[in-house]
């Protein structure tokens, strides 16, 4: 197991360059975060490969599961909340709030995580840190695209810089 | 009828764009060159010439080097090692006098010395577990790489050569000039690397269970580069990602592993008596004769029985190929092997597959089967295939070489497997297998553009996908009616085409510089092309001239301008404009119907129609008149007038038409003006669907050519005897539209997505 672990990480060094059949194009996330007025709310979804996703969940926390698959286990969704609440954080006018994990669906190879943060009256600024799959994957790039105040950004978060800042004022 | 119809209509709308101009220029802009998006593709092509004609064939210069190779190999099964000798036979067939030859040493890309870690950028972060840490900073690097022991003569004598990292040169005693051969020796050997732990195209998966390899391999001896008319030496280095440039040739190739093991390659096994055993032999005869099930040739309990104990004795397996690219080949003593033969319109051929325990039953179930749909698919969109077999060989990843390639997807340890699982097996395969069209065959240079081989064969694979789930219907899950291609259909290249720009490179860039890589050389060709035959051109030009490509070049090298020029030389659509933004830009589709106005038609003037026929010098009395509702002198009764009612259009009916004419004639109604926009870049067709109130529709293409003079802006002006109640742009989702949010009218209010399943979670 530790063996396994240690040798992922020239796995990953040397996987953009093998294969001449490239399973999905490099390791990347997209989460789209708008806020919605007229709701109060802060929606969020966020795209993450399935296969990824997938090894994420055997590393951490089971290797018995499968995704995207018929009577697929309960265990998911649970691992996935814990996940997602564990290496994504919002800080809204500077203040921690926690998001609900409203569910998940599968769209071909891309699971759709839906998020939402209630109860927001105004957003002023807002801190996003986003560390998904950072922990099996150091080449990660984990996309922003905020819809905030009716200003479209983008942000491409690494390992290295693992934070959004957005001000308002 | 008509003809006065558009005429009236012409003539009214053109001229109020003419007053539109007369008051708008303040400024006088400067010149400007063509930017037009039709503007044909003369800068950016080569000038055709003797080597490459303008039709996109070979022209009556052509040539191509040829590159012989004799080698005599060995595994070392307890080091994991690989030699070789090998003696390469260069036939000059250039017009060019060479005094040097360039030899690919791919392996080096993994030597302890080698660049390529040193161009990806890296960084820390904030925190890092031990094991990582371990492993990125403490662990050495594997020693791989080839060592080169000798360089030589026939007569045996060493040859000058340098070693510039993936490159070596050679040079010349005496210069080679047109027809002249050369024949030279290499003796090497190198580390083989476990490629589950250290990646790799090639290499070896190893088991803990009873110690044992499964060795898949490919460039693992010095390959000849190749040398032509549009790059002179193909000696980019290998860096990793960029794939390979290869002159045809000969293989005699002679491969010594431990007796136990059960190998195959690139060629016709030449001993087989030595190295079958009768049963094996008996077994052989029978595939080849069974074309709907595969004959097992090893069983899964013999391999069993063969994993447990190691031969020390040796065994020479012989291979013989022509017409071949490169060569490669798949060895271990965990090997389950079957065949099946496949009846091609022109030949028999043998699909093939080796794998071991753990690809069952997932293999032994379809992997044969595969094989033989992807070779009638691809036979049928190109050439018969020429070779006499295609094999399957499980492996950690997915890699192509002439007559063999190594494919993933291996169930659980129980058996089972997802449907992920099951389709990223077969995906692979058919991609894999198809690859033996593009670009073994139909030999382009990958080490320039990936996506001349990935890009085509991608598109081909999403043609034989869907045969496959046609022809196999058993091979699908519970539910679905066809197989679930990933790549091909317009739709699920959008969140590509309208991502960050910052991260996309035109699909005409080499491969090692672009972004997205599997999007950029793979997805995004394969679609443009999928679009182009079911939107652009239709299946019978696209298809037709697809296949005049793959003849044309078949056993011959490629460039890019070869394959634009023969879709355009064989089916006479003009497709610079599609080149140009599918292939050398970043453009993306997006087409919205802006805004619809409705007309009436009067015999009484406006007062803009009267401007009209003074400026035309014309009676007003003759001239009919649109009103636009809502706007001064229209009124609700003018709705009810019909075209034909009008006094002077009845005149001119009555004049110019007989009864029976008269008869058929529709008489419209309702008369609109469609504006349609193109916020995006990428010009396509407008695909329209009108949908009127009693519930038909009427679906119109407008040829990409409607943007020609405007790539903005373009309207339609319709009569119509039906009221019309909606319009929606590309209907079936078939242009890769990035934003359907605008392709509607009325604008549908749509949920967001988010609500979308917010409300379907409560329900």
């Amino acid at each position: 197991m530790k063996k396994l672990k240690c040798s992922f990480v020239f796995i990953i060094a040397f996987l953009l360059f093998t294969s001449s059949s490239v399973n999905h194009e490099y390791y990347v996330s997209v989460t789209k975060i708008e806020y919605v007025k007229k709701e109060k709310s802060l929606q969020i979804i966020s795209q993450i490969f399935i296969d990824d996703f997938e090894k994420l969940i055997h590393e951490r926390y089971d290797r018995s599961v499968t995704l995207a698959v018929k009577n697929e286990s309960e265990k998911i969704d649970v691992y996935i909340e814990k996940y997602l609440k564990f290496k994504l954080d919002f800080k809204i006018n500077t203040q921690d709030l926690e998001f609900n994990f409203i569910g998940k669906e599968y769209k071909e190879d891309i699971v759709y995580c839906y998020l939402e943060i209630e109860n927001i009256d105004a957003i002023k600024t807002l801190e996003i840190k986003n560390e998904v799959l950072f922990d099996i994957y150091p080449k990660q790039q984990n996309i922003l695209r905020t819809k905030i105040n009716g200003e479209d950004k983008s942000f491409i978060l690494v390992s290295e810089n693992n934070k959004a800042v957005l001000n308002f004022d | 009828m008509k003809i006065f119809k558009h005429a009236l209509l012409a003539l009214l709308f053109v001229s109020a764009g003419a007053f539109a101009q007369e008051t708008e220029e303040k400024e006088k802009p400067q010149g400007h060159t063509n930017q037009n998006k039709f503007k044909q593709l003369y800068d950016e092509f080569a000038t055709p010439n003797m080597f490459r004609t303008g039709s996109g064939a070979p022209g009556p210069a052509y040539y191509q080097q040829q590159a012989d190779y004799k080698m005599d190999i060995e595994i070392d099964d307890e080091k994991a090692r690989l030699s070789g000798y090998e003696t390469i036979t260069y036939t000059n067939n250039s017009p060019d006098p060479l005094t040097y030859l360039w030899v690919q040493l791919d392996q080096n890309m993994r030597a302890r010395d080698s660049k390529t870690p040193l161009i990806n950028g890296s960084g820390f972060g904030p925190a890092t577990t031990p094991s990582r840490a371990a492993g990125s900073y403490l662990k050495e690097r594997f020693d791989g790489g080839f060592n080169i022991q000798e360089v030589s003569g026939v007569d045996g004598k060493p040859l000058a050569h340098m070693i510039n990292r993936t490159m070596m040169r050679v040079e010349l005693p005496v210069t080679l000039n047109k027809g002249d051969k050369f024949s030279f020796n290499i003796k090497w050997w190198y580390n083989i690397n476990d490629h589950v732990k250290d990646g790799g195209r090639s290499g070896y998966e190893y088991f803990e269970e009873n110690d044992n390899k499964i060795y898949v391999m490919a460039q693992f001896y010095p390959r000849m580069a190749v040398y032509n008319d549009v790059e002179g030496w193909q000696n980019s280095q290998f860096w990793g990602r960029d794939e390979f440039a290869l002159p045809f040739g000969n293989f005699d190739v002679n491969i010594t592993v431990p007796a136990d093991h059960i190998l195959d390659g690139t060629g016709y096994l030449t001993n087989r008596k030595e190295v079958f055993s009768k049963e094996m032999m008996k077994r052989f005869e029978k595939a080849k004769k069974s074309y709907d099930e595969p004959v097992i040739i090893v069983t899964q309990e013999e391999a069993e029985k063969a994993e447990k104990s190691k031969s020390k004795d040796k065994k020479t397996w012989k291979l013989s190929a022509k017409m071949v690219r490169d060569f490669g080949f798949a060895t271990s003593r965990k090997f389950i092997w079957d065949m099946m033969a496949v009846k091609l319109d022109t030949k028999d051929v043998m699909a093939v597959s080796m794998y071991s325990k753990e690809g069952n039953p997932l293999w032994g179930d379809w992997s044969t089967k595969v094989v033989a749909s992807t070779l009638k698919s691809y036979s049928r969109m190109t050439f018969d295939y020429p070779y006499h077999k295609a094999i399957s060989a499980h492996a950690p990843m997915g890699m192509e070489y002439p007559m063999i390639c190594y494919n993933f997807g291996r169930p659980n340890k129980d058996g089972t497997y997802s449907d992920r699982t099951k389709f990223g097996m077969m995906g692979v395969i058919i991609h894999e297998v198809g690859h033996n069209w593009f670009p073994m065959i139909i030999n382009s240079d990958e080490r320039q553009w990936t996506w001349m081989d990935e890009g085509l064969n991608t598109f081909v694979q999403y043609v034989a996908e869907q045969d496959f789930g046609e022809w196999f219907p058993a091979a699908l899950s519970e539910g679905q009616t066809a197989y679930p291609s990933r790549r091909g259909p317009a739709k699920n290249i959008v969140r590509y085409m309208g991502g960050n720009q910052d991260f996309i490179a035109p699909i005409m860039t080499k491969g090692l510089n672009t972004y997205q890589f599997g999007s950029n050389a793979y997805s995004k060709p394969a679609t443009g092309l999928n679009i182009l035959r079911e939107t652009v051109m239709g299946r019978d030009l696209f298809d037709y001239s697809f296949k005049e490509y793959a003849n044309r070049w078949k056993f011959k090298h490629p460039t890019p301008e070869d394959f634009f020029r023969t879709m355009e030389d064989a089916s006479a659509v003009d497709l610079d404009w599609f080149w140009r933004g599918w292939f050398f830009t970043t453009d993306y589709t997006d087409i919205s119907v802006k805004e619809v106005k409705k007309f009436a038609i009067t015999s009484k003037p406006t007062e803009e129609g009267k401007k009209i026929a003074e400026r035309f010098n014309m009676d007003t009395a003759y001239l009919l008149y649109f009103v636009e509702e809502g706007k001064d002198g229209y009124d609700e009764a003018l709705k009810a007038g019909e075209l034909s009612d009008l006094p002077t259009v009845k005149e001119f009916v009555m004049d110019n038409f007989t009864p029976e004419q008269r008869k058929e004639m529709k008489s419209p109604r309702y008369f609109y003006q469609v504006t349609y926009e193109k916020p995006g870049g990428l010009v396509m067709p407008l695909i329209v669907e009108y949908t009127y109130a009693d519930g038909t529709k009427k679906r119109e293409t407008y040829p990409a050519q409607i943007w020609r003079l405007n790539d903005k802006t373009t309207s339609k002006a319709i009569a119509s005897d039906k009221e019309i109640v909606s319009i929606i742009v590309d209907p079936d989702l078939e242009t890769a539209d990035v934003d359907t949010s605008n392709n509607s009218w009325p604008k549908e209010v749509k949920d967001s997505d988010f609500n979308k399943f917010k409300n379907q979670i409560k329900d």
